[in-house]
């Protein structure tokens, strides 16, 4: 078919093999997954595609529109801006020169949502005939929404594929080795692959990935427990601009591998081991060491860390990049190491050290050195601290935004009233305190000058048996941004008119377990404010002495607000 | 307050605040490496009445924070547009193109984006035929081609 040559105006509009140019990526990224979650590590561009067969060629027609005389890269960076795949695919029936710029970003990241979708795209990209060669156009490939229903089957269309630069196969449990391997072969521009919950995936994938992908930066293979040191290793030589690594679950890595990803991969910014039993403390030392971008670094249930961690921490050196450290249930992990900890990483913003159980008020003491870095610090199950720690930390680091304390059994009003001073408090959690009662919540209902709205969202208070309507009502009204309130277990909001705004026990619950469930969260929490202030009415009736209770709360808060909080003015307060 | 000279594609002296001129990164860089010589700096690629709606836009805007990490956060919200910039915007198809391809040349950055969100949010919710005719595009497809196109991108179509 006859076509016109493009005018020699406009030389950059005739697609050509080569042209490809940076452009903005695409918009909306609304498959959160693991990587795409954190700051964008690729900038994958987006060239004008070809018509799989040459005879078209670019036509023009005169006379040229204002729009014509637009160069590919701006007609690409405006279909970038366009989030819906409709409007894409609109752009693409226009004309076959806006059909060369907008494919590519259609087929960017195709959505495979659900299974006729998915059937469509592979239809498309097994077809030798299509108009396009979308298998090279696909950027990201993401199947995570149909989990098991995917197979090595499903995916075979995909293998042809081979510029994926983020493969996400979360929860695509049934696929194996065989699957997986085909489609990272031959894609060497893979920067992250997250294969979390693959459960029959071997050493034989990571293998594959290692030969394969020089340039990953992100490799999430939580759960997949048959991976040893043995290709883990092999990824620590291959893969060394790693950046983030997750090997939850992952339960026969040790020493070996994670030794190697230390010394090899320089660039790593993130590292979980969660639950990766087998590690020990030298790895956590040579991390930290080496390891100078180290940003995040969790250690959840790595039962075998101990002091000496931290401890053999080379001496006068600091960690500043350190931000996040979680060392829930190392319970070898005492008082020494935390001291250690605050002192050679003065920058952490969040700390885990639940279930860290042996530590003391010591460590509480010097977790106060962080200051104002600190803003998410979780205590839960240290039962040994107590008010007079607590309350210096609410003093030493009054940024803190999420507080856990739960079952720290020997807390009483008298340090939790004070976090209500912390003023930009959003979640609490205080589990099983079983010494609160309603003069610590109260505090949290006090009207506030700074900031004036208080920006408490979540508060956990399950088992806290001592607690009633008289601080959960003041409470909920005061806290207009609270979307969840826990309260399972305590007795006065076991009543079927308050728990029909309560949030659908889960499923594995039992029967005495639901017995007990109180949570209300989103609408619930709106339904129960509007419903116990319809009831407020009727109550003031009868309820003088919470009136009373109430001015009193008033009235401290009054006292706080003129900077009456030393020590000496709580142990008035919490006088019997 | 010191101020520059631009000579537009058809030979008018155009004086701008330097501050403001440097929006463009274009000629920040020219006059980072030439040195301010007094002369007037040629942009051969935009006429004066363009070059003056730049400018317009750039005066307004020389107080914004600098864009880094602009266009992360950007993508986000893809086509939100603040009120003045919809405003500024309210032109003829032939003015609009002209901007953005003088924010392209002259490397400005937000301008060049919010021309393309325009363009964008002029694109959204259209048939195929609605955005021929908006911008006065002629349809080179084959019956036989569109078809293909809507049978092989099917997918997209879903939501």
């Amino acid at each position: 078919m006859p076509r016109q040559r493009p005018t020699a105006r406009l030389p950059s509009e005739a697609p050509s093999e080569t042209s490809s140019s940076t452009s903005p990526e695409r918009a909306a990224d609304d498959d959160t997954d693991f990587f795409m979650a954190q700051a964008n590590d690729s900038q994958s561009s987006i060239g004008v595609a070809n018509f799989r067969d040459l005879r078209v060629q670019n036509s023009q027609s005169v006379p040229v529109s204002p729009i014509g005389r637009l160069p590919p890269e701006i007609l690409i960076a405006i279909f970038s801006k366009l989030v819906s795949p409709v409007d894409m695919l609109n752009c693409m029936l226009v004309s076959r020169n806006w059909a060369a710029n907008s494919v590519g970003i259609l087929w960017h990241r195709p959505s495979c949502g659900n299974w006729d979708n998915l059937k469509s795209v592979a239809s498309s990209v097994g077809n030798p005939e299509s108009l396009f060669t979308y298998a090279d156009l696909i950027k990201r490939l993401n199947l995570s929404a149909l989990a098991r229903d995917v197979s090595d089957g499903t995916v075979v269309p995909f293998t042809q594929c081979k510029r994926v630069e983020r493969l996400t196969l979360t929860n695509c449990s049934e696929l194996s080795d065989k699957g997986v391997s085909d489609l990272v072969e031959g894609n060497r521009h893979l920067q992250a692959l997250d294969v979390s919950d693959l459960r029959h995936l071997t050493d034989h994938t990571l293998y594959t990935v290692a030969r394969n992908c020089p340039r990953l930066q992100g490799l999430n293979i939580t759960g997949c427990n048959r991976v040893t040191d043995d290709s883990l290793l092999v990824v620590s030589q291959s893969c060394r601009h790693i950046k983030r690594l997750k090997l939850n679950g992952v339960t026969l890595v040790t020493d070996r591998s994670i030794l190697s990803f230390a010394e090899n991969c320089p660039a790593i910014l993130e590292i979980d081991l969660h639950d990766c039993k087998l590690v020990t403390s030298p790895s956590v030392t040579a991390l930290i060491t080496t390891l100078r971008h180290l940003r995040e670094l969790r250690l959840a249930h790595c039962i075998d860390i101990d002091d000496s961690a931290f401890l053999n921490l080379p001496e006068g050196r600091t960690f500043d990049s350190l931000r996040i450290l979680d060392l829930t249930a190392c319970e070898e992990v005492k008082d020494d190491a935390v001291e250690r900890i605050v002192n050679a990483a003065p920058r952490l913003r969040n700390l885990v050290l639940a279930k860290c159980r042996f530590i003391t008020d010591r460590s509480v003491q010097a977790i106060c050195k962080l200051g104002k870095n600190l803003h998410y610090v979780h205590l839960g199950h240290c039962s040994n601290i107590t008010d007079i720690a607590v309350m210096q930390l609410i003093r030493a680091c009054n940024r803190i935004r999420y507080i856990d304390l739960a079952c720290c059994n020997r807390l009483t009003d008298a340090s939790i009233q004070q976090l209500a001073s912390l003023p930009k408090l959003r979640r609490i959690g205080l589990v099983k305190c079983i010494n609160i009662t309603d003069l610590s919540i109260k505090a949290f209902a006090r009207r506030r000058s700074n900031p004036s709205v208080s920006s408490l969202e979540r508060v956990h208070l399950s088992y806290c048996t001592g607690l009633s309507m008289n601080s959960i009502r003041p409470l909920i009204n005061e806290c207009p941004r609270l979307t969840h309130l826990s309260l399972t277990g305590v007795p006065e909001f076991l009543s079927p008119a308050l728990t029909k705004f309560c949030r659908e026990a889960p499923p594995e619950f039992t029967q005495q377990q639901r017995d007990v469930f109180c949570v209300f969260s989103g609408d619930g929490v709106s339904q129960l404010r509007d419903f116990l202030n319809r009831d407020e009415t009727e109550a003031t009736m009868y309820d003088d002495d919470d009136e009373l209770d109430e001015d009193a709360g008033q009235m401290t808060g009054l006292m706080d607000a003129t900077g009456i909080n030393d020590e000496d003015y709580i142990d008035v307060e919490t006088l019997p | 307050m010191a101020t520059i000279s631009l000579m537009s594609s058809d030979d008018a002296l155009v004086t701008v605040e330097r501050a403001v001129a440097e929006r463009s990164i274009l000629i920040k860089n020219m006059l980072e490496d030439l040195g301010d010589s007094g002369e007037a700096i040629p942009i051969p690629n935009v006429n004066e009445t363009v070059l003056k709606k730049v400018i317009e836009w750039c005066d307004h805007h020389k107080n914004d924070p600098p864009t880094a990490g602009d266009d992360d956060d950007n993508r986000r919200k893809t086509t939100d547009i603040d009120e003045w910039d919809q405003k500024f915007m309210q032109v003829d198809q032939e003015m609009l193109f002209e901007v953005i391809l003088a924010a392209n040349y002259l490397d400005i950055k937000a301008l060049l984006d919010v021309g393309c969100k325009t363009v964008a949010n002029m694109i959204k919710g259209k048939s195929p035929e609605e955005i021929r005719k908006t911008f006065n595009i002629q349809n080179d497809f084959t019956p036989e081609e569109e078809d293909q196109i809507r049978r092989e991108n099917e997918w997209a179509e879903d939501r």
